[in-house]
């Protein structure tokens, strides 16, 4: 049995008052408990952003990679133990800027790994900056005559590039989001959760109470998140336009997307059996291969 | 030389005759030369062949094959007094001829060969290479059986198809109207020999050290290795992945190294160009990966299939910071074999990157060699915990049990537990950190002292492990002349190093295998001992000698550049020596 507390370290929280990664944070270690995974099975790995100082106060097999680089070290990582549960974190700007190219390639691949997005529409740790996920319009230190480019249709790219669970979560509701992360984590495939969590410090736009003002939860509207046409549909609506009033938008958390029995990438390598570092027990016999040589 | 259009299957060609030869027993080294193309373009197939050992190729031709009429005119003035030109006079003009007299001149009508034959027009190049054989006076039998190897998975006809132009060839080249000096014969009851380029060398040393993962991004001259890893995959239990680019290769091989795997990425100087934050990340990181480095002349995209040693400051200095890493430059086919094995042993032993700097020279042609020794291949994975309960390594614990993966140890090295062992959770951190990892106290100066010696400390662990320089020829006290050469440059000096011993000039050759942590006394008490010193590497700006300089505080006497995209040749070695040795006024 595990306790969310078995996944915490004796490093205390650097965030800010009111982030939104603490509820991330308590969540997480709440799900990793109640799938009951052991820590030495988990691994977590996370790249660089304010998302990324969690690495230090959580308990697990971790690897704080490089920023925007987290999805092929976890790539490399669960290739080389398939027998291990792995989680990425990443912020907006790792997972959808300097990293997007990773994203799309490994929805593509269909890995059974999560991708976990802490989305607050800004550049935290750097004071500020725009993010790919910030609205057209809004004024930052690198935009000051307001961004120019529309924001990344972050959970629609999932889609469309072939992830087979995308949800979306709100840092406020724990428990809801405890529920998505263990879904995600549990999802046989490349499961997607763009989590909102407000940054209390940079983003004056996206507040908690401009979340709470739209969310609104879609398994109780009846979603059918199996209809793969109806969920992007979903995504190029309000999902994209971070500035709209809340009469003009709502703002759907839970699963959009869910496909159950696609093949993930290690069920097309017959040759992957286990742990790698099986490979290497003492040199390979490979006189076969040195003979075709002839 | 077989020369042609880019798409005529000049190498394939190619490399069927060196196989006839190997086969009966000649040594063999070949020359590939091709442009960036698929279809047009000049290629070139050039096969040595010896009774006698060899090193590398040599500029003089005494056989051209030309299938079209651009290879008469760019090679025919390669071609030795008495050389044969074989052609087509349907497809190819041998009108640029200034002096015809000087040449046998066999016109064989390949096309027709085939065409009577009821051959597809590709198959004139074994119509050639049948020619070549019967001109040489060497059998038949080897091609045949070559053929027929081929083509055993396709249809039995279509071997039997080529087997007949093989023949018709053989006879046309056997009846030329023309003495030709150049006589080949099997050699028998030799030894059997294997036939690789340097990427299969580099493949199959990767292999025989248990490589469970390999990525990468096509890029020439490294393209051939994926393709040969690729290849072997299912059969020996390798994840072998093509990546979007090379910044996913690189991480990709960390995270497999992370989760236990030998991992290794390969690429030529472009692709290692996206690659370097990762290597800095493995070396802080503590990951124990092989990544190999093949030059192909830059800057930007270059000469893509042309060869150069111009990266070797590149691969010495990539990425900020500083961390301990290693570079071996293998110098040829059984060197890439044996130092890519070693170069896994030693990114686990050390716990940090190993690089392989190659070039085109080496990856992309092949020499005839005895089978590698595969018994002498070790594994060793360092302190390395696989599986277990990491109570079982008190010495990598705390006072209350937790695991520190970067305990300050006297060598530099800490015990790595995989994910997966008991009782092991961990951080590894690409922020400086402290010895469980974490980040926090990471920026402290006294942890960021101990943990940046702790790393630094491998390097002197990493100088008792790599490969000492390779010394060839004789003692320098006595001889004329001593070397200093690194990678592919090897082949070149050797075999004018032997052209000058029948000319009395006795050259000493050190070859630095280890190019970091650099040997800096064997090269300095080499050079002390040396009546003259020269230097040969292929780049402008001389950068191995800047190394010696920097580290050893000597200067060369002579040196030799080169970098038009051409391996050196044993004949630019072999003259400029004489030239220097003969001038009294050398020192």
């Amino acid at each position: 049995m595990t306790t969310p507390s078995d996944f915490e370290t004796p490093n205390v929280p650097t965030w800010c008052p009111g982030c939104g990664n603490f509820g991330m944070w308590r969540a997480l270690r709440t799900a990793y408990a109640e799938l009951g995974i052991p820590t030495e099975a988990l691994a977590v790995v996370w790249g660089i952003g304010c998302h990324g100082n969690g690495a230090d106060f959580t308990r697990t097999q971790g690897f704080h990679a490089l920023h925007g680089r987290a999805l092929p070290v976890a790539t490399g990582l669960h290739l080389a133990n398939p027998e291990l549960t792995v989680v990425v974190e990443m912020g907006d700007g790792d997972a959808f800027g300097i990293g997007l190219g990773h994203f799309a390639h490994s929805c593509r691949r269909n890995l059974d790994m999560t991708a976990i997005t802490h989305d607050n529409q800004v550049y935290g740790l750097t004071t500020g900056q725009a993010s790919p996920t910030t609205a057209q319009g809004v004024h930052t230190p690198s935009t000051p005559g307001g961004v120019l480019e529309q924001p990344v249709n972050t959970v629609g790219l999932a889609i469309a590039e072939g992830a087979t669970f995308v949800a979306r979560g709100f840092s406020d509701d724990v428990e809801h989001l405890t529920g998505l992360m263990k879904e995600a984590i549990s999802h046989r495939g490349f499961a997607v959760l763009d989590v909102f969590q407000p940054c209390v410090t940079w983003n004056k736009l996206n507040t908690h109470a401009w979340f709470r003002e739209r969310v609104y939860k879609l398994e109780e509207s009846g979603w059918d998140a199996t209809d793969r046409q109806a969920a992007m549909a979903l995504t190029m609506s309000s999902l994209s336009d971070m500035s709209c009033s809340p009469e003009a938008c709502r703002v759907p958390i839970g699963v959009i997307y869910r496909e159950e029995g696609r093949p993930t990438y290690a069920d097309g390598l017959p040759q992957l059996t286990g742990p790698l570092w099986r490979q290497a027990l003492g040199p390979r016999d490979i006189t076969k291969a040195v003979a075709q040589q002839s | 030389m077989i020369g042609g259009q880019a798409g005529f299957g000049i190498k394939a060609a190619g490399r069927t005759l060196a196989r006839c030869f190997a086969q009966g027993g000649l040594h063999t080294f070949d020359l590939t030369e091709y442009p960036s193309l698929i279809r047009g373009g000049h290629n070139s197939y050039q096969v040595r062949v010896s009774p006698t050992p060899i090193h590398c190729h040599v500029t003089p031709l005494d056989v051209l094959v030309a299938l079209n009429t651009e290879t008469v005119e760019r090679h025919s003035q390669g071609l030795v007094d008495g050389g044969a030109i074989v052609y087509d006079p349907k497809t190819t003009s041998v009108a640029s001829l200034a002096d015809p007299a000087r040449f046998c001149i066999v016109a064989a009508p390949l096309d027709d060969i085939v065409a009577a034959a009821g051959g597809q027009r590709i198959m004139r190049n074994v119509a050639a290479l049948g020619a070549v054989l019967g001109l040489t006076g060497y059998p038949l039998e080897f091609l045949t059986a070559s053929l027929r190897a081929q083509f055993a998975h396709k249809a039995p006809e279509v071997a039997e198809l080529n087997v007949t132009i093989a023949a018709k060839g053989h006879e046309y080249g056997a009846a030329a109207g023309c003495p030709f000096p150049v006589r080949l014969a099997p050699t028998p009851d030799a030894p059997p020999q294997i036939l690789v380029d340097g990427n299969e060398a580099i493949g199959l040393g990767a292999l025989a050290a248990g490589v469970g993962m390999y990525c990468a991004y096509p890029m020439t001259p490294a393209s051939s290795l994926l393709h040969f890893m690729a290849s072997h995959d299912r059969e020996y239990g390798v994840v072998v992945k093509h990546t979007e680019d090379e910044i996913a290769a690189m991480n990709m091989v960390i995270g497999a190294a992370f989760g236990g795997a030998r991992a290794m990425c390969a690429t030529a100087g472009g692709g290692f160009s996206l690659m370097v934050e990762g290597l800095g990340l493995a070396g802080v990181s503590e990951s124990a990966i092989v990544c190999g480095v093949f030059t192909r002349p830059g800057p930007a995209t270059g000469l893509p299939t042309w060869t150069e040693q111009s990266d070797l400051r590149f691969v010495l200095h990539a990425a900020q910071g500083e961390f301990p890493r290693v570079i071996l430059a293998p110098g040829d086919r059984a060197d890439a074999f044996e130092l890519t094995w070693k170069a896994f042993n030693l990114a686990d032993q050390l716990q940090t990157p190993v690089i392989l700097l190659g070039d085109s020279y080496l990856s992309d042609n092949r020499e005839s060699l005895p089978p590698f020794d595969l018994s002498k291949v070790t594994i060793d994975r360092g302190k390395l915990l696989t599986e277990g309960d990491v109570a079982s390594r008190p010495e990598a614990l705390d006072d209350a049990g937790l695991y520190l993966r970067y305990k300050v140890t006297e060598d530099g090295v800490s015990t790595r537990a995989l994910p997966g062992v008991k009782g092991a959770s961990q951080l590894v951190n690409s922020y400086e950190h402290d010895e469980y990892g974490w980040g926090a106290q990471g920026e402290e100066p006294a942890n960021r002292t101990a943990q940046n010696e702790k790393r630094m400390r491998k390097l002197e662990l990493a100088r008792k492990l790599a490969p000492q320089p390779a010394r060839f020829g004789c003692d320098a006290e006595r001889a004329d002349i001593s070397i200093v050469c690194f990678g592919s440059t090897k082949g070149p000096v050797l075999e004018a190093v032997e052209w000058l011993a029948t000319e009395g000039i006795r050259a000493c050759v050190m070859q630095i295998v280890t190019l970091w942590p650099f040997p800096a006394d064997a090269v300095a008490a080499f050079m002390d001992r040396s009546t003259r010193t020269m230097v040969v590497e292929g780049n402008y700006t001389g950068q191995l000698e800047g190394l010696i300089r920097q580290e050893c505080l000597r200067t060369f006497d002579w040196r030799i550049n080169r970098y038009d995209g051409r391996p050196f040749s044993p004949e630019q070695v072999f003259e400029t020596v004489k030239e220097v040795v003969s001038d009294d006024h050398a020192k």
